[in-house]
């Protein structure tokens, strides 16, 4: 059953924008949620989502412009399924003022760093903080270490990233887009933690 | 003010400051003149008399051979003495001007492109800035310094930019102010804030670009304090061209030998692309801050620049403000348009689709219109934004000459490979009904076999001018008199007809034709587009008022050039082409035009207009 991150809870909620009927399912066996990726550019979040939906990686990688949609349903061991709308936001710094539009009324949000850039740690530090104030209060909130494959290059320890997660109610992975390394199990662990509707008498 | 006669900063030689009615630039136009270089006249006549002769080539392209650029620079170039003599006489400015401490004007000897240093007489006005001194190689501007013994690598320039333009990276990265490759591009874009902030550069690290972007900052502030406002440089073959937007400085240091208000079309182009990308309110970030540091803002948009500047050199819809259409039958595009309207109704400003540059059709809510310009800036965003072509997307955008204050919002789907649909609303939560909206327009467009006819028509050539009718088939609605010459030639299509280009001047759109065989280099056709460029530029001079007719000839082809109040044509033949029977091919030209307009051309009674 979900255990959804305690959070301050004075935020807006789900009102407006790019909402969809996400929120409300029809049966607790096929949920619908919105899932959003925030993080620095070049981390890496379309190489995860296209990982997850396409089972692709390209090396040549593309800057995302605003925000790509896509969707992928998953299958859970206890036969229910959860069918995922990704918005995967553009990293770019002017696109930082607009990312609300795309977080507003998501039910899950990933957000992603490269383990080789500190920098993209501390924003992702930022983003966290951002989604804390102005999300979903049960939003379930993911940390994920991209670009695991580098590790000779690491300059993120998975210990810090996992305090700072443990610290805000959210769960931490390290995974590799390139290696399709923890990749599913990623997404897998957000379904599980997704709230539940009371399933029916 | 526009041009400054009397600021000697804005041009070595004061003779050719004043608005040149002719296209042919008299520094440029240096060999094999057979006429002189006078500005062809405003010809009302409607029976063109006038012949021009200018060759391009040898200042074109990078692989022309020295001789001919030593001839060139010998034979037009005043040498630095008289430069000097020039600015000097000129009362205009401060007496301690070339004596400042912040300024000062240095001339050396051109090293470009494999000059030797002893060719001479090349006369570079270099700026240098002393006071800040900054850590760059140099220190100095654009093109200074000698010594060059790099072997010309011949393509510096204009390269089509590939694929790979991922993120932080871009071509030449490593290149600043102090690289040998750097100085020798041929054409260079900057993006500077008021404050001397690199924003964007074409070539080279912004950053490494720092002390290069306070020199053009000072060149620009040093103008404006005396009231004025600076609108180009000559120096030697290099035409140094300033565009200032608010706190917005854009600048452009060409030898492409392009006129001036072509260059100047291309910054307001490369301004339009920013403010697509930021919307002109971040002009505010700088009455915050002047120091303000717009160039992260830009993150991640090297590709969309640099396709913008090298669709400068193979796009006619930047200089010429008209979209193409991509030729369909009648019914096809209007299976294609209803759709749009349809869907458009439902609170969508613009819905447009397009095949790569070509429009399919598009269709505005009511009163709305959009300027090609936009349409252009939004393609060539699209286009190279690979992200695009992955998923659908839903993002801001703005369009500048819709209004360049606001966001947009664009739902961008690719249907195929080639062909999008673009859906423009203002509305920021609405990318549910706008997908929906998708999925209603390829549905219909899949059925009617919409889709399959645009794959077909890409694939297809467009308008060949082999395929010109012999004869119009019915008599034109204005034509040019001529006497009738009958000899045909075979070279090209009817009397060396290579090429042309047609703009409805009412509809905003025009339709050129396939390149023919003498013209299928790229080299050559980019060659063709700066000539076609040059005598857009001539023809609608501002100072001299539009041109009616144009009949030029140089040694690689005759260009003719007919503006009328419906349309411009602009031709190309084979250099022994006659005159009389070119003009003959271009009426019938125009009448082919006319014939097929259903099919080349989208009307607006079908798109703006519900």
């Amino acid at each position: 059953m979900g255990c959804s991150a305690s959070l301050p809870a004075k935020s807006v909620g789900g009102v407006g924008s790019l909402d969809g009927e996400s929120s409300n399912p029809a049966d607790s066996n096929n949920l619908r949620v919105k899932l959003v990726l925030l993080g620095d550019s070049g981390v890496g979040k379309s190489c995860i989502v296209l990982r997850f939906v396409r089972g692709q990686f390209d090396p040549t990688s593309k800057v995302t412009v605003g925000a790509s949609f896509l969707s992928q349903t998953l299958a859970l061991q206890d036969s229910s399924t959860i069918k995922f709308e990704i918005w995967d936001t553009a990293g770019q710094e002017r696109y930082a003022a607009l990312a609300p539009l795309y977080y507003r009324g998501a039910g899950a949000a990933i957000v992603v760093y490269d383990i080789t850039s500190p920098e993209s740690f501390i924003k992702a530090q930022y983003w966290v903080k951002e989604l804390q104030k102005h999300g979903n209060p049960d939003i379930v909130m993911a940390l994920v270490g991209n670009k695991a494959d580098l590790n000779e290059n690491r300059s993120v320890q998975s210990q810090d990233a996992r305090d700072y997660a443990d610290k805000n109610g959210m769960f931490f992975i390290e995974t590799s887009a390139k290696t399709a390394d923890n990749i599913n199990q990623l997404f897998e662990e957000v379904a599980k933690r997704l709230p539940r509707p009371a399933p029916l008498p | 003010m526009d041009s400054n006669p009397d600021n000697p900063v804005q041009d070595q030689d004061p003779a050719s400051e004043s608005d040149e009615p002719s296209p042919a630039d008299p520094n440029q136009n240096r060999t094999d003149t057979t006429e002189p270089d006078d500005p062809p006249p405003a010809d009302s006549d409607i029976n063109p008399t006038q012949t021009s002769e200018s060759v391009e080539h040898n200042t074109v392209e990078p692989e022309s051979s020295v001789p001919e650029r030593l001839k060139s620079l010998t034979l037009q170039e005043p040498s630095s003495e008289d430069i000097r003599q020039k600015h000097v006489s000129n009362g205009s400015l401060p007496a301690d001007f070339y004596a400042s401490d912040e300024i000062e004007i240095v001339e050396e000897e051109e090293e470009e492109g494999g000059l030797a240093s002893s060719s001479g007489g090349g006369g570079v006005v270099t700026w240098t800035n002393r006071s800040d001194g900054p850590p760059s190689p140099s220190s100095s501007g654009y093109a200074a310094e000698g010594g060059s013994s790099v072997a010309s690598s011949g393509g510096v320039e204009e390269e089509t930019e590939g694929n790979s333009d991922w993120g932080r990276e871009k071509k030449h990265f490593h290149e600043d102010d102090g690289s040998d490759s750097w100085r020798k591009r041929k054409k260079h874009f900057f993006i500077l804030s008021n404050s001397g902030k690199p924003i964007y550069s074409r070539y080279g690290d912004e950053h490494k670009l720092a002390g290069f972007s306070a020199t053009l900052q000072a060149i620009i502030s040093f103008v404006q304090n005396s009231g004025d406002s600076i609108k180009f440089v000559r120096a030697g073959k290099h035409l140094i061209i300033f565009l200032v937007k608010g706190p917005i400085y854009l600048v452009c240091i060409s030898c492409t030998d392009e006129p001036i208000e072509a260059l100047r079309g291309q910054l307001e182009l490369l301004y339009g692309q920013m403010l697509l990308i930021l919307t002109k309110s971040v002009n505010r970030c700088f009455e915050k801050n002047p120091k303000f540091d717009m160039a992260p803002l830009l993150g991640g948009t090297d590709a969309v620049f640099s396709s913008l500047i090298h669709s400068f050199s193979w796009n006619p819809a930047t200089f010429l403000h008209a979209y193409t259409c991509l030729p369909l039958s009648y019914p096809t595009r209007q299976a294609a348009s209803a759709i749009l309207q349809d869907v458009a109704e439902s609170g969508i400003l613009f819905a447009i689709l397009m095949c790569k540059h070509k429009v399919v059709s598009l269709v505005g809510a009511q009163k709305a219109s959009l300027h090609p310009d936009d349409i252009f800036l939004l393609a060539n965003f699209i286009l190279s934004s690979e992200s695009f072509r992955t998923s659908e997307s839903f993002s801001p955008i703005c369009l500048p000459r819709y209004n360049p204050m606001a966001f947009l919002y664009a739902y961008v789907h690719f249907l195929d490979l080639d062909t999008y649909l673009v859906l423009l609303t203002t509305s920021s939560d609405s990318f549910y009904h706008l997908k929906d909206c998708r999925v209603r327009v390829q549905n219909v467009l899949a059925k009617s076999n919409v889709l399959s006819e645009i794959q077909r028509s890409m694939l297809e050539s467009g308008l060949r001018i082999e395929d010109l009718p012999s004869e119009p088939t019915r008599p034109p609605v204005e034509r040019i008199n001529t006497e009738s010459i009958s000899t045909q030639r075979t070279v090209g299509g009817s009397a060396g007809l290579c090429h042309f280009m047609y703009k409805s001047v009412y509809l905003n759109q025009f339709v050129s034709s396939d390149f023919s065989a003498p013209l299928k280099n790229p080299n050559q056709q980019k060659r063709l587009y700066r000539a076609y460029q040059k005598m857009y530029a001539s023809m609608h001079d501002k100072g001299t008022g539009t041109h009616k007719t144009q009949f030029r000839r140089n040694q690689d082809y005759v260009l003719f050039c007919w503006i009328t109040q419906d349309f411009e044509l602009y031709a190309t033949f084979d250099p022994l082409a006659d005159k009389a029977q070119a003009i003959k091919v271009c009426n019938r030209v125009c009448q082919w035009v006319r014939d097929l307009e259903n099919e080349i051309f989208l009307y607006a009674e079908s798109t703006f207009s519900w």
